[in-house]
């Protein structure tokens, strides 16, 4: 397939030009101003090009969950949100530990070809921290990354080991920080609503603690280590020291974490979604994340994309699951929150949903408009609207904290490797 | 509400109830077996008044209760504001005894009715005796009065209101629109 | 005449003083007819009150039950240990098939705390809370200020002070939202394992010195301690329990002259309260639970009178 986009607004991680593209079967051939052609052209005045955007952490809920999510509708929803490439955690049911489930996977998505999908494959056998799963074979069979996402690997050695290992065989270590004792039974953060509403409540420290761990283990090693879901202002002073310091860590938040505050939780009479893990801090977090997403303390943001089946949903907020969708509001929640808050530049906002993602997981080829680069890349309506409701989420799963707020920045068109996935059918 | 007309004065009050009084005792010549209840809130004050006045004529001491009709109203699930429910106090045994049970103004009989579905379940009087300062008519149960005071015919928007010196600071009847 | 305005009970927070003020005075109309030799009016007649316990209780579910029953309701329980939530029915299931009987009122008592919020949205019935998890249990809050308001006469700006394992008492929370209301200053007095983070934010002084906050007190509201606490090194032995927050004779000797002791019982004795003050403190105690039927009474009477459309 060949088409061209003419008069786009492209916003790489470095600029913002004005040109037409030129794309060829799954690359992006030419990048220039005035491409003229008999092809098919989709006129982009007035709109914004962005890299597809890679999303390093999901949930899909495959193998297991068929309710709650699976490949077909989980790629939908992230072609909607203007994602082309997603990584999904392995705490599924059984945990993707082995080479044979990682190719299912890829296979199966390929067959789909909406969403290029990257099993991220668990750090240790059934996610129990105990042995080690098969970092080379899982390396071949298409994994970048591994992780037990979900669980801290609770054993120290265990976990020192899997970065070690992890180094040699080039996968990126994805660590989920939490220290399971001071948070078991906890529902939300721990502070003033958890106390005068009686929830069980989790510590902050219970993630800043494992953050700390983490980064020292990989800091002694001299590996490469990234922090998963930061939501805590205590976890990013760690990072930010440790890269001072020249650690290779990176880092990654989610638009909940610089969107929601507890008070929200109660405002919102405890709907269960807004219970999510990492919890939901304050004030002084949104602030400080901002913060680090500015400074480059925060090297990008991920969804956490954490389908629920109706029924799980539907409970007391001590009892329902942690975790909501994110795929459908990522841009328009982060475009929001953080260019219209004045927090990033366009630029900025590119490098933390595309350029960022590739680099810190090696893939190449992707994250940035450029010439012999995969055709991966979204229009987007900066200026257009949108309200997430029941109705218009493609996701199965319709549980997401943004239930009717008004978010901006569209995403029109979804093209990935060349062929367009996602056209708002406003625009046709 | 607008007030149309005072039809009866403090005065023309107190000889109704001293009239009143003398027919209580003349009906129920064993005065020791006459209890009087009074319903809340006006009720509860002229029986108070004819405790005094039958104790002047009689020399004998009659127990008083006051009866709170609210809870065993039939309306309750329907009005709109709530109605307090003020004090039930019968501190005696209505068994076998002569009930004199007094209300201000007697209407539709729902509240008397209420009335003596609660005395019922304080005991099995031998006899209840309705006594009522006005009695304006429109009933809507068949109840009528033992002792009035005096009958007042009243179109159905009217209200009788009967005002006394203890809560009212005044002491009067008038006849009210709606 | 009073208006009433709030269909559901769910928690003190939610009300004004006002509405505190209506509930006490009612409740005091409501006590009399306990006393009385048919303990039944006919206030509810008609009226189906669903008592649904997800967890169970006895003392408060018999209390509600009675207080249905003198208002002439008809009552259902329901206990979830013997019914289908064990095979996987959830609590919102349960809620909409006993919403098909048409229940005017339902009691729940839930270990979830504001699970109520969410209930309240399957059904047409008026929810009273009586207990959900660790959140509020209003009727007890409402029976202690009622018995303080009889026994002292006014609730105007009192010393209050609430001793032991506040972190798991939703009794704690309610008398907190609701003395406050009447200007209390509240003391709130335990291990510091078991008073609430951040919870000086709620406005209230804490204090680990059981012997000097009673000399100000005005009423002393025990806790109960569950045993299961200790498991979790709350606190480490009941004896050091004992030793610094248990209402002993030597302590008793300490408070005020006329200050209340409640607790809202079942008492352990010798942990929170001495068995040798048991002739003193144990007769106030049980007149709460007196006193509780009366509350509820006018709990029910002014959500299930409520005007409803249906």
């Amino acid at each position: 397939m060949k088409f061209i986009i003419k008069n786009a607004n492209i916003v790489n991680f470095d600029s913002i030009t004005k040109a037409d593209i030129l794309i060829e079967n799954t690359k992006i051939k030419r990048i220039a101003q005035k491409i003229e052609g008999k092809e098919k052209t989709i006129n982009a005045d007035g709109k914004f090009i962005f890299p597809g955007i890679i999303d390093l952490h999901a949930h899909l809920r495959i193998p297991g969950d068929g309710q709650a999510e699976d490949l077909l509708s989980g790629s939908k929803a992230a072609a909607k949100g203007g994602i082309t490439t997603l990584f999904c955690m392995p705490n599924t049911t059984p945990s993707v530990d082995n080479e044979g489930l990682v190719k299912w996977i890829i296979e199966e998505s390929e067959k789909i070809n909406i969403a290029k999908i990257i099993p991220i494959a668990a750090i240790t056998k059934d996610r129990e921290g105990k042995t080690l799963t098969e970092y080379n074979a899982l390396k071949n069979a298409g994994c970048l990354a591994v992780s037990d996402d979900g669980c801290s690997v609770a054993d120290s050695l265990i976990f020192r080991r899997a970065l070690e290992y992890a180094k040699m065989t080039g996968l990126l270590v994805i660590s989920h920080c939490e220290d399971p004792s001071l948070s078991a039974g906890g529902a939300m953060r721990e502070g003033f609503i958890s106390s005068k509403y009686g929830i069980s409540a989790i510590a902050s420290i219970s993630e800043s603690i494992i953050v700390y761990r983490d980064v020292a283990i990989a800091q002694y090693l001299d590996v490469p280590i990234h922090i998963a879901h930061i939501s805590t202002k205590n976890s990013l002073e760690i990072i930010r020291k440790a890269k001072k310091e020249g650690a290779s860590v990176t880092a990654e938040t989610c638009p909940h974490y610089f969107s929601f505050t507890t008070e929200d939780i109660e405002k919102h009479k405890f709907d269960s979604n807004f219970k999510v893990n990492p919890p939901l801090g304050d004030m002084e977090d949104i602030k400080e994340i901002k913060k680090a997403l500015k400074d480059g303390t925060i090297d990008c943001i991920a969804t956490d994309h954490a389908p629920h089946s109706y029924a799980s949903k539907e409970q007391p907020f001590e009892t329902a699951p942690f975790g909501f969708i994110g795929f459908e509001t990522l841009f328009s929640s982060s475009y929001t929150a953080l260019v219209k808050g004045n927090i990033l530049t366009l630029e900025q906002l590119s490098e933390k949903l595309s350029y960022n993602p590739a680099k810190i997981t090696g893939l190449k080829g992707y994250g940035e408009i450029k010439e012999g680069n995969f055709a991966d890349l979204i229009i987007v309506d900066l200026e257009k609207k949108w309200s997430p409701s029941q109705e218009n989420i493609v996701s199965k799963s319709k549980n997401t904290p943004f239930l009717g707020k008004e978010l901006q920045g569209v995403v029109e068109y979804t093209i990935n490797n060349g062929n367009i996935v996602f056209e708002n059918e406003d625009i046709r | 509400m607008t007030q149309k007309a005072k039809i009866i004065t403090d005065i023309e009050i107190k000889r109704m109830l001293y009239r009143l009084g003398h027919q209580v005792l003349e009906k129920n010549l064993n005065s020791s077996e006459i209890v009087l209840i009074g319903i809340q809130t006006r009720g509860a004050y002229i029986a108070q008044r004819l405790k005094k006045i039958i104790q002047e004529i009689d020399g004998i001491d009659i127990p008083l209760g006051v009866l709170d009709i609210t809870l065993y109203r039939d309306d309750l699930t329907t009005i709109g504001p709530k109605p307090i429910v003020k004090e039930t106090k019968i501190a005696f045994d209505i068994k076998g005894k002569t009930v004199i049970l007094i209300d201000d103004v007697l209407f539709t009989g729902r509240t008397v009715r209420a009335a003596l579905d609660e005395i019922m379940d304080f005991g099995r009087p031998k006899k209840v005796e309705l006594l009522v300062l006005i009695d304006r008519g429109h009933r809507e149960l068949p109840i009528r009065a033992d002792f009035v005071g005096k009958n007042i015919p009243t179109a159905e928007g009217e209200m009788v209101e009967v005002k006394l010196q203890e809560i009212d600071n005044k002491e009067e009847v008038i006849i009210a629109e709606k | 005449m009073e208006k009433w305005s709030k269909k559901h009970l769910l928690g003190i927070k939610d009300l004004s003083r006002r509405e505190i003020d209506i509930i006490l005075e009612l409740s005091a109309s409501f006590k009399e007819i306990s006393k009385r030799e048919v303990k039944k009016v006919p206030a509810l007649r008609g009226k189906t009150i669903v008592n649904i316990f997800f967890e169970n209780s006895t003392r408060t579910r018999m209390s509600f039950e009675l207080a249905a029953k003198r208002l002439s309701a008809d009552v259902v329980n329901f206990q979830s240990s013997a019914s289908s939530l064990n095979k996987g029915e959830t609590i919102v299931d349960t809620i909409k098939t006993l919403e098909a009987y048409h229940p005017d009122i339902m009691v729940i008592r839930i270990s979830s705390p504001a699970a109520l919020y969410l209930l309240q949205k399957y059904t047409k019935a008026s929810i009273v809370n009586c207990g959900d998890g660790k959140n509020e249990h209003p009727t007890q809050a409402l029976l202690d200020m009622f018995t303080v308001k009889e026994k002292l006469g006014t609730l105007e700006n009192l010393n209050v002070l609430i001793v032991g394992d506040v972190l798991h008492s939703r009794v704690a929370r309610s008398n907190i939202f609701g003395f406050q209301k009447y200007g209390a200053k509240i003391t709130v007095c335990g291990p510091t394992t078991m008073i609430p983070y951040d919870f000086e934010n709620m406005g209230v002084d804490i204090t680990y010195d059981f012997d000097t906050a009673i000399k100000k007190a005005d009423v002393i509201i025990m806790l109960r301690i569950q045993n299961e606490r200790l498991k979790s090194s709350f606190f480490p032995t009941i004896r050091e329990y004992v030793d610094k927050f248990s209402l002993t004779e030597e302590r008793y000797k300490l408070r005020k002259k006329n200050a209340l002791i409640l607790h809202p019982g079942p008492v352990n004795w010798d942990v929170e309260i001495s068995s040798a003050l048991k002739e003193k403190v144990h007769p106030l105690i049980l007149e709460q639970a007196e006193n509780g039927l009366a509350v509820r009474m006018g709990v029910l009477y002014l959500v299930g009178t409520e005007k409803r459309s249906l």
